[in-house]
């Protein structure tokens, strides 16, 4: 079995592909928004029909853009949409901020999932189980509540990531490096949140 | 080439690069995760810290904007509290049950299946009583 990356390896791997990704994608490199849009790709699919009509016809796209405001905030936000002034009936510009097709976010999952399966067949430690390995047993629970901590655990971190408007890729990494206020404010309290519940885990629960 | 097929190429290479990247690291390994959290073993912590520095000292060099994020919103610190005890209890960023179960630990379906459950409450919660401006156009 291969040892783990030294620090200073993996440092410049995660780096160097915050950047490029930046650059190459044209977009903040963050894996929970890509797993938002899969979660919700009804609504994407829609929202990326949505650009194809902007592009057409803009009396259709406002009153698509009010129903997509209504569904993402709620009948309050109705207002806003309707004092909102008339679009132009000129297409928006396309620029490097341009949606990415819904498809290209489920290629990014994906291909976390080849490259780690490729990780771990180099470094020999692919093994096909269904326990979540022995440290888990010890330090948080062993047997079948495995199950439901992982579940309860998911939705945490399902509706933490959203609500804080991030992950450890796009405010730790992304955010982080460009001192993006918000991304300090969220990078030190879930990972402060974290150092505290391991702790307990480990040494009191 | 197409536009289409462009944003596939280069997303599915970041994509394999990131997934191999975590798991030379070792973030799918929970005893690793919780030896960083708690101090045990500086090297993954090492790992996080350096890479913000390698981007950050990247961007500062070769980019010239200088974006100013996403608005503070009352949704964060509350967000961050759920997102950093979820992530100490089930080891899954949403980029690590993927790496989990790369490296062939089955459970962490149960952790996605969870993060996706998640997703889908928190835009519904959102838009019937919180109202957070999650400030996507200012990304």
């Amino acid at each position: 079995m291969m040892a783990y990356w030294d620090w200073w390896m993996g440092a410049l791997a995660l780096g160097t592909i915050t950047f490029f990704y930046h650059m190459l994608v044209g977009r903040r490199f963050g894996v929970s928004s890509s797993w938002e849009r899969v979660v919700h790709w009804k609504v994407e699919k829609r929202a990326e029909l949505l650009d194809d009509i902007a592009m057409s016809d803009a009396a259709a796209f406002q009153a698509a853009l009010q129903e997509a405001t209504r569904a993402e905030f709620g009948d309050d936000s109705s207002s806003v949409a309707v004092a909102a002034p008339p679009l132009q009936p000129t297409p928006p510009p396309v620029s490097e901020s341009a949606r990415l097709p819904l498809s290209a976010s489920l290629t990014l999952l994906v291909m976390i999932l080849v490259g780690a399966f490729t990780a771990a067949i180099i470094n020999g430690r692919f093994e096909l189980r269904t326990d979540m390995g022995p440290a888990f047993a010890d330090i948080v629970v062993d047997g079948p509540l495995m199950w439901p901590t992982l579940f309860v655990g998911g939705v945490m971190v399902g509706i933490g990531t959203r609500m804080a408007g991030g992950c450890s890729s796009g405010h730790g990494m992304s955010g982080c490096s460009r001192l993006q206020p918000v991304s300090l404010l969220a990078t030190s309290v879930f990972f402060g949140t974290a150092v505290v519940v391991s702790t307990l885990l480990l040494k009191v629960i | 080439m197409t536009s289409t097929v462009r944003p596939h190429i280069a997303v599915a290479f970041f994509g394999g690069a990131l997934g191999l990247s975590l798991g030379m690291i070792g973030f799918g390994d929970f005893a690793e995760l919780n030896a960083m959290f708690t101090f045990g073993d500086l090297r993954m912590f090492l790992t996080f810290c350096g890479a913000v520095v390698v981007a950050g000292a990247l961007f500062f060099f070769f980019t010239s904007d200088r974006p100013k994020g996403a608005p503070i919103h009352r949704g964060i610190v509350p967000g961050a509290v759920l997102f950093g005890t979820g992530w100490a209890i089930s080891g899954g960023c949403p980029s690590i049950p993927i790496v989990q179960l790369g490296t062939g630990y089955l459970p962490a379906v149960v952790t996605m299946a969870g993060i996706a459950v998640g997703m889908r409450a928190y835009r519904k919660l959102n838009a019937k009583y919180f109202h957070f401006d999650g400030g996507a156009c200012a990304l």
